[in-house]
C-alpha cells in the first residue's frame, strides 16, 4: 500500500520546550494531489512540514518519501529529493535580481579563461523559458527590492521549480496577497498539479481549501484530527473540526449610534525616507461610536496615516484634530495624554518590548503616571496588581504569570496583551491596524467582539486591515485606499466586497460611471 | 534510548535554570579560563597552582611568604583597591549605556580628556587646598566625560552617526591632542610623561604612615561604590532607568510608548561618560598621578569584556573588575616569584575575556541538552504509562 502515497509519515512526534507540536502523527499524500493542512495558529502545521522540508528531525515516527525511509536531516537533502517549500516569510535577497535569487546556491558555470563565470545570460533566457510553462511571468532582469510581494512569491515559486521540485509545500502563502492575486495564485496552483507535481498547502483559511484542496488534514493542538475530502464536506464542518467547537461566523453588530467628531484629518500627505509621498492629500473624519475602516492593498499608504495620526511619523502636509485640539506636531506622549490608543500593525517590533516582562509591558503606556511612578521613582508593587488585573480580565496566558518574559509567549496572547494595554487607556479614540494578523480563528472572534464592545461604548474606531472580510464585517464607514489617496469614502452598507476591491485595484468607478 | 551521562548531568544540575545562570554562566566562563590557562602554564613548565597563587599574594588576597619594610598584605591590598577604582567606573560606564542598547567604546578616550583637563586646571595650582582641588577634580572629571559621550549622543540622534565610528575617531583626536600638549606643555623631561600633579589635587593619598606601616589609601573608591548603589537603584527602581532600559530593548517600541528616544540617548551617553570621567581622574590623578604621551590606556576596553562578564548589571560588575583587578595587579608578583613573565599574565586576563564573551554560547549549549534530558524522561515516562495501560 505504502507506494500509493508519494510522501508518507507515521507517529512523527515533535516537542519543543514546553509544548508537543506534533502528536503521533500518520498521513499519505498522494502523488498529483493538492493536500492542504487545516489548523489554527500553533497547531503544528508549520512544524510537521518542516520536518519534511529537512529543517527539524522528528522525535518519534518515520517519514517515507516515494515509499523509502527517509531522514532528512537539511534542506539540502530534502531538495535533492525534490521537495521545495515557499516559506510564509520569504527567503529572497533583495538586492539581487529574480535570476540571480532562483540561482543562487547552485548557479550554472561557465569559463572565461582560467576564471570560473557564472553563466548569468543562458540563466536569464532559461529563467524567462520556465516562468513561461508554468504561467509566472516575471522579469529575471528585476531586482528583488523593486518588484511587489505577489512577484516576489513567484520567484519563490520559480526557485522551487529551478530545483526541479515535484513536491511543493506552500506555508501560508495567500497571506500576504490581494483577493485578485489569490485567485491568480490558486490558479497558478491548479495549473502545477495538473503538470504532475504534488502540492501540500498549509493554510488556516477554509474558502481557498474548499476551492482548490482535492483532500485535506485537520490538527488541533498537534493532534491530527481527520482526513477530509474536501469536495464532500462542508466549510462549517471543516471550522468546527478545526476550532474543536462551534464556529459563530456572522459578527453581531448592533446599529451604530454616531457622537461628535472625534478624528479629522485634513489634505494629509506622508513622506518617505526618500522624500515620496506615500499618503497624498487625505482627508477623513471618525465620529464617536463610529468605525471608520482603510481598506487597501498592502503598502498602499493606510499605515502610513496611522503613523502619521498616532505621531510616529511627521506630517508633510496638513492638520490632524483630536477632540477640537490640533495635534499635527504634537509628540507621541502628548496624543497618549489626549486620548489616543494604537495598535500597531506589527506587534512585536513596534506594539512590544520582547526582553521585558509582562507587567512592564502592559504599564508601557502608563509607567510615568501615578500610581506606577511618583517622583521619578516607580512604585512596583502598582505595576504588579495592574499587571494581574489585566492577565485576569483579559484571559491572557502566559507561563510565568506577570513575570512572563513577552518573548516567550505566543502571538495571540502578545497581540492580547496589546489590545488589554490599549483598551484600558479608555481613548476617545483607538486605531487598529491589522488586529488580527496571523491569529487563528478563536483569537480573531474575541478581538473583533472586543473592538465592536469599544464602539458600542462610544469610542471612534480608525481601522486599517488587509482582511476585506474583516473590513467588511466591521466597518460603519469605509474609505478606500490606492497609491497613497482616499478613493472612496462611503457607508460601508452601500458598499459590495467586490466594489471595495474594485477600488482597491485603482479602478475609480465614479469616474467611469 | 540514548543516555545522559551523569558528568552532563551535574553541570546541568549545577548550572540551574535561566536565572540562576546569571551567575553560574560567568563562573563557569572564569573556570575554564583558568583550565586553559593551567595548559599554558603547564606546558611552560610552571605550576598552575602556584601561579594563581601568586595573582592573589600579589594584589594583598592572601599572605605572601615576606614583605618589606613598612608593608604587609592590607598595604597589598590597598594597591589592589587603587587599581581596581578606575576599571570598576570605567565598567559601569560600559553598563550604562549597553543596558540601553549603545556601546559606548570611547570611554578610554574619554578618561584621556578628563584626566588632562583635571591635570592641567587642578593638578599644578600648588596653592588650592585638597579639600577644594579634590573636589574639583572630581567635578572636572565627571563633566568633561559627559559632554564628550553626549556629543557622541548628539551626533548618533541628530544625524544618525553610528556611535562606535564616532567614539573611535573621538578616541584618535582625544589621544593626540593630548599627546601634543603633554610633549610641549607640561613635558617632564626626566620621564618623558607630563609632570605629576600635586599632593592636594590627587585622589589617591600617597604614602600615609599608620601603625608602622606606610598605604597608599585610594579616595575614589568610596565614590565607586557609591556609583555603583545609584546605578543600580535607577536602572531598578526609576522612572529613567525603565525609559533606558526601553529604549535597550527596542528603540521603535519606546517611541511608541511615548519615550522621547533622542534625549534619553544623548542622556544615557552623557551619564556613561560621566562615569568614564571618573574613571579618567580615578587612573590618572590617583592610581598615576601623571599623563604619558602617545598612550591610550587599555581599561576603557578591557572594561567592554568585563561588563559583559558581570552581566551588564552593576553588581556582578563589582566582581568581574575586581577579578580583572587581581590578575592586573598580582602580575608583577607572579613575574618576581616564579618567573613567569607579566605578557602570560595579560594572556590570562586576555583569555577570561575571550570566554566571558562566550557566555551566550555557554547557555545556548546548556540550555539544549537540557531539553534533550527532559526530552528522554518524557519519552520513558510515556512509555511506562502506555506500558502499563496496556497491562491493565
Amino acid at each position: 500500500m505504502a507506494d500509493e502515497y508519494i510522501v508518507e509519515m507515521r507517529h512523527v512526534t515533535k516537542r519543543f520546550p514546553g509544548i508537543i507540536a506534533n502528536d503521533d502523527i500518520s498521513l499519505g499524500i498522494k502523488k498529483g494531489e493538492i493536500f492542504a493542512l487545516l489548523g489554527e495558529n500553533g497547531a503544528g502545521k508549520s512544524t510537521l512540514m518542516s520536518m519534511l522540508f529537512g529543517m527539524y528531525e522528528p522525535d518519534e515516527g518515520e517519514i517515507y518519501v516515494r515509499g523509502k525511509l527517509e531522514h532528512i536531516s537539511s534542506p539540502n537533502y530534502a531538495t535533492k529529493l525534490n521537495i521545495g517549500m515557499v516559506h510564509q516569510h520569504f527567503k529572497l535577497v533583495s538586492n539581487y535580481t529574480i535570476a540571480e535569487n532562483i540561482i543562487l546556491g547552485i548557479e550554472p558555470k561557465r569559463r572565461l579563461g582560467l576564471l570560473p563565470v557564472v553563466d548569468i545570460k543562458g540563466t536569464i533566457e532559461k529563467v524567462s523559458a520556465l516562468s513561461k510553462q508554468y504561467g509566472l511571468e516575471v522579469d529575471p532582469t528585476a531586482k528583488i527590492e523593486n518588484i511587489n510581494v505577489s512577484t516576489q512569491q513567484r520567484v519563490e515559486i520559480l526557485k522551487m521549480l529551478w530545483r526541479e521540485a515535484e513536491i511543493l509545500i506552500f506555508d501560508e502563502p495567500t497571506a500576504v496577497l490581494t483577493p485578485q492575486e489569490i485567485e491568480f495564485l490558486l490558479q497558478i496552483i491548479r495549473g502545477l498539479r495538473d503538470s504532475g507535481k504534488t502540492i501540500i498547502l498549509i493554510t488556516h483559511k477554509l474558502e481557498e481549501i474548499k476551492q482548490v484542496a482535492d483532500r485535506c488534514a485537520i490538527l488541533n493542538r498537534g493532534k491530527l484530527i481527520d482526513v477530509l475530502d474536501v469536495a464532500t464536506t462542508s466549510t462549517q464542518t471543516m471550522a468546527n473540526l478545526m476550532v474543536g467547537r462551534e464556529v459563530d461566523f456572522v459578527v453581531d453588530k448592533a446599529p451604530p449610534r454616531y457622537g461628535a467628531e472625534v478624528l479629522r484629518v485634513e489634505h494629509l500627505t506622508v513622506k518617505n525616507r526618500d522624500n515620496f509621498p506615500v499618503v497624498k492629500d487625505v482627508s477623513f473624519s471618525v465620529r464617536a461610536g463610529e468605525i471608520f475602516a482603510i481598506a487597501g492593498v498592502s503598502g498602499n499608504g493606510q499605515v502610513e496615516i496611522a503613523d502619521a495620526v498616532a505621531g510616529m511619523a511627521d506630517a508633510a502636509e496638513g492638520t490632524i484634530t483630536l477632540n477640537g485640539q490640533d495635534i499635527t506636531h504634537m509628540s507621541v506622549r502628548q496624543r497618549t495624554d489626549l486620548g489616543m490608543s494604537y495598535i500597531p500593525e506589527d506587534r512585536q517590533s513596534v506594539g512590544l518590548i520582547l526582553d521585558f516582562t509582562l507587567q512592564d509591558n502592559l504599564a508601557l503606556k502608563t509607567y510615568y503616571k501615578e500610581p506606577f511612578c511618583q517622583k521619578g521613582i516607580l512604585n512596583r508593587a502598582a505595576f504588579a496588581q495592574y499587571g494581574d488585573r489585566l492577565i485576569g480580565e483579559y484571559d491572557i496566558r502566559s507561563g510565568q504569570g506577570r513575570e512572563t518574559v513577552v518573548r516567550s509567549m505566543s502571538g495571540g496572547n502578545q497581540q492580547k496583551a496589546i489590545v488589554a494595554r490599549e483598551i484600558e487607556l479608555e481613548s476617545p479614540l483607538m486605531i487598529f491596524v491589522q488586529p488580527t494578523r496571523g491569529l487563528d480563528i478563536g483569537a480573531i472572534e474575541n478581538i473583533h467582539r472586543q473592538i465592536l464592545a469599544e464602539r458600542d461604548k462610544g469610542r471612534a474606531i480608525l481601522l486599517i486591515s488587509l482582511e476585506l472580510d474583516e473590513i467588511m464585517g466591521l466597518a460603519d464607514t469605509i474609505g478606500v485606499i490606492f497609491s497613497g489617496e482616499l478613493l472612496k469614502i462611503a457607508p460601508a452598507d452601500t458598499l459590495t466586497t467586490n466594489e471595495v476591491g474594485q477600488f482597491m485595484m485603482g479602478v475609480k468607478q465614479d469616474e467611469a460611471g | 534510548m540514548k543516555r545522559v551521562n551523569p558528568v552532563t548531568r551535574g553541570i546541568l544540575f549545577l548550572m540551574g535554570d535561566e536565572k540562576r545562570q546569571r551567575i553560574t554562566i560567568p563562573i563557569l566562563a572564569v573556570l575554564i579560563s583558568l583550565i586553559v590557562s593551567s595548559i599554558v602554564l603547564l606546558v611552560m613548565g610552571k605550576n598552575p597552582f602556584e601561579a594563581f597563587a601568586s595573582f592573589l599574594q600579589g594584589s594583598g588576597v592572601i599572605p605572601k611568604r615576606a614583605y618589606g619594610a613598612k608593608q604587609n598584605m592590607f598595604t597589598d591590598f590597598l594597591g589592589l583597591v587603587d587599581a581596581w577604582t578606575p576599571m570598576l567606573f570605567a565598567s559601569l560606564a560600559v553598563a550604562v549605556a549597553m543596558r540601553a542598547g549603545y556601546f559606548n567604546i570611547g570611554v578610554s578616550g574619554q578618561m584621556l580628556l578628563s584626566g588632562f583637563i583635571a591635570t592641567v586646571a587642578v593638578g599644578y595650582a600648588e596653592t588650592l587646598p585638597a579639600a577644594v582641588a579634590k573636589p574639583l577634580v572630581v567635578l572636572i572629571g565627571l563633566v568633561t566625560g559627559a559632554v564628550v559621550a553626549a556629543f557622541i549622543g548628539f551626533l548618533k540622534t541628530k544625524w544618525n552617526i553610528n556611535e562606535v565610528v564616532s567614539a573611535i575617531m573621538l578616541n584618535y583626536i582625544i589621544r593626540y591632542v593630548v599627546s601634543f600638549f603633554v610633549k610641549t606643555a607640561i613635558n617632564n623631561p626626566n620621564t618623558r610623561q607630563s609632570w605629576p600633579v600635586s599632593e592636594a589635587s590627587r585622589l589617591t593619598l600617597q604614602d600615609v604612615e599608620i601603625g608602622g606601616l606606610k598605604m597608599d589609601i585610594p579616595l575614589g573608591i568610596i565614590l565607586a561604590v557609591v556609583a555603583v548603589i545609584l546605578v543600580q537603584f535607577m536602572f531598578s527602581k526609576m522612572k529613567l532607568g525603565f525609559e533606558l532600559r526601553a529604549i535597550g530593548g527596542n528603540p521603535i517600541a519606546s517611541k511608541y510608548a511615548g519615550i522621547n528616544v533622542g534625549r534619553s540617548t544623548i542622556l544615557v551617553m552623557a551619564l556613561s561618560g560621566a562615569l568614564a570621567g571618573l574613571a579618567g581622574v580615578t587612573y590618572y590623578l590617583g592610581y598615576y598621578g601623571s599623563i604619558q604621551p602617545d598612550v591610550l590606556i587599555s581599561t576603557g576596553f578591557d572594561a567592554i569584556a568585563v561588563c559583559i562578564l558581570g552581566n551588564s548589571n552593576p553588581i556582578g560588575i563589582i566582581f568581574s573588575s575586581l577579578l580583572i583587578s587581581v590578575i592586573d595587579k598580582g602580575s608583577t608578583y607572579l613575574q618576581s616569584s616564579i618567573g613567569v613573565r607579566a605578557e602570560i599574565a595579560s594572556l590570562i586576563t586576555g583569555l577570561i575575556l575571550l570566554f566571558s564573551a562566550c557566555g551566550a554560547f555557554f547557555a545556548y549549549l546548556i540550555n539544549r541538552s537540557r531539553q534533550r534530558e527532559e526530552d528522554t524522561k518524557n519519552l520513558a515516562a510515556g512509555r511506562q504509562a502506555g506500558g502499563k495501560e496496556a497491562q491493565a
